[in-house]
């Protein structure tokens, strides 16, 4: 599903080079719950942004769903972003003026796939069908989030990515999130959570480790897959 | 408890709290007597507010209807049916909106407008049609009202394109046609009071608004040549004074022009206006674009919208509402620097009546009258704007972080 072979993304900051992305090599298949795992400026944002095509690597080719976007046009990535991967951040970054359920529906539009999804259904199945008309300041955190998700599962498409989400969260309220994230690679859909807590790899049938723009370590947790459940932190 | 009990209590705990608390208390009272005793006294017994009936009309078109301006002719009712159709399109707007602030601004202006018929003027002073003409206001409202609730022209779209319409038909109606009887051309330069001052302020509002996000978008550009552009014309009209601005635009600007070229002083100062107004206006919509948290655009993007939908659906409208007061504080800085048309000699509300006081001795006496009537006037004006701006962000307050 996921692709990348030799990526690298170089760029000079003043007179000093930084290289974000130093020649990685990843293959993540549809239904892999992968964990990728490193201190801030390791390069997981990054990769996570070039996989997303909204970034663009220097070096190396990367191909999402089966089409190589280091060569696509403008108008191909679009198309990518609107009907291949989907984003989960940090700050939920819903939109204030709408409510849970239009946030939903704005997604569902911008994927193009009114009609063949419904908005309400996505948002009952994330726990929060009784808080439809809630606009995002009345929700809780863990809430917003997974209204996000919502937004982010509504539009069906197979690859899900998610920067820090449970960073803002408190451990209770995260713990559900990454449930809720889990269903979603059972559901044959390639998700990949980028995050610094090493507990939260625990739960990951892949746990990718990046220092300095490179993957360092690629296997199955240590001590083998833990439910959520056992985690603490 | 007994009310004087409460009374007693609330005078106790929030004004004689203190021994400084009870003084404070005391010297304003003192201070405020004094000023309300001495002004109230001015405004009922000591002042001659003669110099404002006197004016009448003049301050609210000018010398449009005067014998030099109309010559052979009552010109009078062309303004007069202009605010009726302005009327009817708050009446639209009430009737598209379905009540609240709508309704009460429509009702409110049909209302206080009409009200002008009951001046107790005599009969050839004000005669029957022009009172007429100011009652249909309320009429002119409902129409307004029943053509939005009843015809498919009840939607924002069609209320928008008859705001165009309007606005034509009343240049239109108050610029005359040579053609047609009755309708003969009131030269602009005679166009003036209130109505100029309104005129102004529309076309300075309506223009600047676009043009300023038009530049607030350009400075934030990546291309070196738009990026720069909209720097130096920000920084260039912002930089010189209104004043400067308007005597440039017909000292300066007609050398550029053939002789006898017929330059407009309205259209200049509408433009100089407009243009100083969208400087302002850009910087004012670029903070509202730069405060908003990055993680919107960069959410919008990740969903998939290009970068124009992105600012059009996500970045802008955030921006625009969050700078609403700024926005508003603009406009109603526009609306009171109408006044400095005085300087390229049009006559507004203010300019004519200092005109007036000038050619007319006997009313030498009388520039506190007109010049805290006029405060007065002003007043009524940008207090609307600010009432109406303070409504629509408690309208758009639910959705906020």
């Amino acid at each position: 599903m996921i692709d990348l072979a030799g990526v690298s993304k170089h760029y000079r900051m003043g007179t000093v080079e930084v290289r974000a992305l130093d020649d990685v090599n990843l293959h993540v298949s549809d239904g892999e719950f992968v964990v990728v795992l490193g201190p801030s400026g390791s390069g997981k944002t990054t990769l996570l942004n070039i996989i997303g095509a909204l970034d663009t690597p220097t070096a190396g080719r990367v191909s999402v769903g089966g089409r190589d976007i280091t060569a696509a046009s403008r108008s191909e990535l679009f198309a990518l972003r609107r009907q291949t991967v989907s984003f989960i951040f940090q700050s939920f970054n819903l939109f204030p003026g709408l409510t849970a359920l239009e946030n939903v529906e704005f997604g569902v539009d911008v994927a193009g796939k009114r009609g063949a999804v419904t908005p309400d259904a996505v948002l009952e199945a994330v726990g929060l069908g009784d808080r439809a008309g809630h606009f995002p300041h009345e929700l809780s955190g863990g809430e917003q989030q997974r209204v996000a998700i919502a937004r982010a599962l509504a539009t069906r498409n197979p690859v899900l990515l998610a920067d820090e989400p449970t960073g803002e969260l408190d451990f209770r309220t995260g713990a559900q999130i990454l449930e809720l994230l889990i269903d979603q690679a059972s559901d044959n859909r390639a998700v990949l959570v980028v995050t610094h807590n090493r507990e939260i790899s625990r739960i990951a049938d892949r746990v990718i480790e990046m220092s300095s723009g490179r993957i360092v370590s690629d296997g199955p947790p240590a001590g083998g897959k833990a439910p959520v459940s056992e985690l603490r932190w | 408890m007994l009310p004087s009990a409460r009374a007693e209590a609330w005078l106790r705990a929030n004004l004689f709290s203190t021994w400084y608390n009870s003084a404070l208390t005391v010297a304003s009272v003192v201070l405020l007597g004094t000023v309300l005793w001495y002004g109230l006294r001015w405004v009922f017994f000591d002042a001659n507010w003669s110099v404002i009936s006197t004016l009448g009309g003049l301050m609210v078109i000018g010398r449009y209807n005067v014998e030099a301006a109309c010559p052979g002719q009552d010109c009078l009712w062309r303004p007069q049916v202009s605010l009726l159709l302005l009327t009817a399109l708050f009446g639209m707007g009430w009737g598209i909106a379905g009540g609240g602030l709508t309704k009460r601004i429509a009702i409110g202006v049909a209302v206080v407008v009409s009200a002008f018929a009951l001046l107790p003027y005599g009969m050839d002073t004000m005669g029957m049609d022009v009172r007429l003409l100011l009652a249909a206001n309320i009429p002119a409202v409902l129409a307004g009202w029943a053509l939005a609730r009843y015809t498919p022209l009840g939607s924002p779209k069609w209320l928008a394109i008859s705001c165009v319409v309007v606005f034509l038909l009343i240049l239109l109606l108050l610029r005359g046609l040579s053609q047609v009887p009755g309708l003969q051309p009131v030269p602009v330069t005679e166009w003036g009071g209130l109505m100029l001052n309104l005129l102004l302020a529309v076309i300075g509002i309506a223009g600047s608004l676009p043009i300023g996000i038009g530049l607030a978008l350009g400075r934030r550009s990546r291309l070196p040549v738009v990026k720069s552009m909209c720097v130096v014309f920000i920084e260039v009209f912002r930089g010189v004074p209104l004043i400067t601005l308007l005597f440039m635009s017909v000292r300066i600007v007609p050398l550029a022009f053939p002789e006898n070229f017929p330059l407009n002083p309205i259209v200049s100062a509408a433009v100089v206006i407009t243009l100083f107004s969208s400087a302002y206006m850009a910087e004012n919509i670029r903070g509202g674009l730069q405060a908003l948290h990055p993680g919107q655009a960069e959410a919008a993007r990740a969903l998939g919208l290009a970068g124009w939908q992105t600012m059009m659906l996500i970045s802008l409208p955030q921006a625009i509402r969050n700078v609403i007061p700024a926005i508003v504080g603009q406009f109603i800085s526009l609306f009171k620097d109408t006044s400095l048309v005085y300087i390229i000699s049009l006559q507004d509300v203010v300019g004519i009546s200092r005109a007036f006081i000038r050619g007319n001795v006997e009313f030498l006496a009388s520039h506190k009258e007109l010049y805290i009537f006029l405060a007065l006037v002003f007043w009524v004006f940008t207090y609307g704007m600010s009432y109406v701006s303070r409504r629509i962000e408690q309208n758009l307050r639910i959705g906020e972080r």
